[in-house]
């Protein structure tokens, strides 16, 4: 047991290792790199001129994607949108304002590695030398492969990851479509207010039940500075390990602080263990709200039966938002594909659109000029409306409001659902949130 | 704030650490071997009652006709078709590592045979008293909770009365205390060991079923419950039944009540501390007798 354990560890040094060798080896290259990378892009731009148009009959977007490892699935799902969002831009005309350009893309494979991110970037900019570069699933990924492409001055749109920092490192390159991680929990928040004022409900205090590891510690960082903005109280903060035995502890502590909302985070093990755990112990709130990770795993709902109902979620896109677009272009999916869109899958539909938008007001493939566009961007019509009716980047190229909309676990026709509830211009037609908590 | 539910709470989880552990001591009090397969071996009971119970919709407990011979044999065929072997080749060492090996790469096999059968998924079995609830004043326990303190406790005085009241047992016993001597007074090792394994995993398939209507099954479901058995077996002492009966009160008591005045994530830290403590201040354990 020792032994494997060392072994283990040895492995994981050493791929840690491994992993700084391969940044610090792409460091190194950069320098010869940057200047094959500047040399290709003067010549595609010294054709065009500084900003009038120019005609060209291919766009080359690099899309950087785990397509193996443990997130190939998702890696999947994300190229079948950004598939079928190119079909669709191409099959309407291309980019008109560059003559009718065809949209290319050039997958990459991560692996859902940062290492390997690096290096795959590299390759798109330096031997493919594509125009711009989307993708990404994991955070890490998105962190590393950045890096290279603003240092190449490659345009870099992130639809999916969330992790705050991506955009707060003063990156002139990088856009991102995703919400950060910490807003999520900022409308947790502003859901309750609003409906808390709307229903006369009156709340003040707040338990945070949350999974030990920077997930769970970096959404109680955000929601110790939303939750007491909002003027309520945190009575509870209580973190337990993943892989715990027995959470009836937990929620016995939360049972004795009777807070009015309990928040949770939790992947699926945990989540069903302490869902159980409230409802047997009669644990009885104003609300239960999640931070979807387990709650939105496929398997929840088996694992709880009718425990969870009238609990909250929270997430980006639910199947049945009532948003311009989300019904036909997932059906469409669906009959193409074989299964429905996820959040990802959406995020990745909606940054083609914006990134054709762009491209079309750029009239040029010169990387300064899309970057240019990409932060003008002020879109209010069109397929991505399926994501967010409006779409601007603030100054870091961070998207300003990114969508967020909260579902209720409630029967529909007998049969345990995710029924978006708010807000309630986006809500299931025909549904309103149930609040307060009255199981 | 009162602690009567976090105690019958503590209780109901440490009777089902209790059970394991009971399984992990026996097989170390006759065969002095450390089966590190153990949780594995509580997987693969869930994960066959599970299977099962999916299938048929029987209620779990009556299972325990199909699930807990079927784990006996499993026991009884692993002594003697995997272990022995091993032990026998390292009869003539003092520090036998062989066994402890075999057992740990049998888990590891186990944990992946699961995981290409069943799939990592995580389910549960919704039985329709799941989400019964008995409330006592201000103490709520669960149906599953309750009904498995019931089971444990009934199953611990059985094996207690096999123990010392059965000529199986007394052999047992015998063979854990000074296999030699037991071996020249008539006693079959190879048998009695065989038995132990099988009894061990038998009792295993009596935790999972108590497991299954109110915890999830996954491959990995073991490693949780194997740590908290080892540390209750090595708190009780090595080899004891009793100990292993008091050690997993303890351990489900520090565990939960522990918990109202300090956070969970602190609370298994506190659960090696106690564990450190008992090693450093009595190394055999509360109710162990000192190794020579």
């Amino acid at each position: 047991m020792k032994k494997a354990l060392s072994l283990l560890l040895a492995l994981v040094m050493a791929l840690s290792l491994a992993a700084c060798g391969g940044s610090s080896s792409g460091g190194g290259s950069s320098t010869g790199g940057a200047s094959s990378g500047g040399s290709s892009t003067g010549g595609s731009s010294s054709g065009g001129g500084s900003s009038s148009s120019q005609k060209v009959d291919e766009i080359l977007i690099g899309n950087l994607l785990p397509l193996s490892g443990t997130a190939a699935s998702l890696g999947k799902i994300g190229q079948q949108a950004r598939d079928m969002a190119v079909e669709e831009i191409n099959a309407a005309g291309g980019i008109k304002s560059m003559g009718g350009a065809q949209i290319k893309m050039i997958y990459a494979d991560s692996k859902g590695d940062s290492a390997e991110g690096v290096t795959q970037t590299e390759k798109l900019i330096t031997q493919d030398e594509v125009q711009l570069i989307t993708g990404c699933y994991q955070s890490g990924v998105a962190m590393a492969s950045t890096e290279v492409a603003e240092r190449y001055q490659i345009p870099y749109f992130v639809p999916v990851p969330s992790d705050d920092q991506i955009t707060a490192r003063g990156m002139k390159y990088i856009f991102r479509l995703a919400e950060k991680t910490s807003w999520r929990n900022r409308d947790q928040v502003a859901f309750i207010q609003d409906m808390a004022a709307k229903t006369g409900t009156d709340i003040k205090t707040w338990a945070i039940v949350y999974e030990s590891s920077s997930w769970g510690q970096g959404a109680l960082t955000a929601l110790q500075q939303y939750i007491p903005e909002a003027g309520y109280e945190i009575v509870l903060e209580e973190p337990y390990n993943t892989g715990t035995t027995d959470l009836t502890p937990v929620c016995l502590k939360v049972k004795e602080a009777n807070p009015d909302v309990v928040l949770m985070v939790a992947y699926v093990s945990e989540a069903a263990l302490m869902t159980n755990g409230f409802i047997e112990q009669g644990v009885k709130p104003k609300a239960f709200i999640a931070t979807s990770g387990g709650f939105a795993d496929p398997t929840y709902f088996d694992l709880v039966g009718d425990n969870c109902e009238y609990f909250f979620d929270i997430s980006t896109w639910e199947p049945d938002v009532n948003r311009p677009y989300s019904a036909e272009t997932n059906a469409k999916f669906t009959e193409k594909y074989g299964y429905g869109m996820n959040a990802e899958a959406v995020k990745a539909y909606a940054a083609m659109y914006i990134i054709a938008d762009a491209l079309e007001r750029a009239g040029s493939t010169d990387p300064d000029a899309i970057c240019a566009a990409l932060a003008e961007t002020n879109l209010t019509e069109g397929p991505q409306q399926m994501y967010s009716s409006e779409i601007v980047f603030d100054e870091t190229g961070q998207m300003i409001n990114a969508p967020l909309v909260i579902s209720q676990f409630r029967k529909v026709d007998g049969v345990m659902s995710r029924v978006s509830v708010w807000p309630e211009s986006e809500a299931r037609v025909g549904w309103t949130a149930e609040f307060p908590y009255s199981k | 704030m009162s602690l009567m539910p976090s105690i019958i709470n503590g209780a109901s989880m440490g009777a089902i650490y209790r059970l394991i552990a009971m399984g992990l001591t026996l097989i170390f009090g006759t065969m002095r071997v450390t089966n590190f397969a153990h949780g594995a071996m509580l997987m693969l009971s869930m994960i066959t009652a599970y299977s099962v119970w999916a299938a048929t919709g029987i209620n779990p407990y009556l299972l325990i006709v199909i699930i807990g011979p079927l784990m006996f044999f499993v026991g009884y065929a692993t002594q003697l078709f995997l272990i022995r072997p091993v032990l026998k080749a390292e009869s003539d060492k003092n520090d036998p590592i062989g066994v402890l090996l075999l057992t740990a790469g049998f888990s590891i096999v186990l944990e992946n045979l699961a995981l290409m059968i069943f799939g990592a998924d995580y389910r549960m079995a919704q039985t329709d008293f799941s989400n019964t609830v008995f409330t006592f004043g201000r103490t709520s326990l669960s149906a599953p909770r309750l009904y498995g303190l019931i089971i444990t406790l009934v199953v611990s005085a059985l094996l207690w009365a096999f123990l010392q009241c059965t000529e199986p047992g007394r052999q047992l016993r015998a063979t854990g205390q000074d296999r030699n001597t037991a071996a020249l007074m008539g006693i079959n090792s190879e048998q009695t060991f065989a038995v132990a394994f099988g009894i061990s995993t038998a009792l295993l398939a009596v935790a999972g079923l108590v497991l299954l209507p109110f915890y999830y099954v996954t491959p990995s479901v073991g490693n949780v419950f194997q740590t908290r058995a080892f540390i209750v077996v090595v708190l009780g002492g090595l080899g004891s039944v009793p100990g292993a009966l008091v050690g997993g009160i303890i351990i489900g008591l520090i565990e939960t009540v522990a918990a109202q005045f300090m956070t969970a994530s602190v609370t298994s830290v506190l659960i090696y501390l106690v564990f450190l403590i008992v090693l450093f201040v009595k190394p055999s354990g509360l109710f162990g007798t000192p190794f020579h």
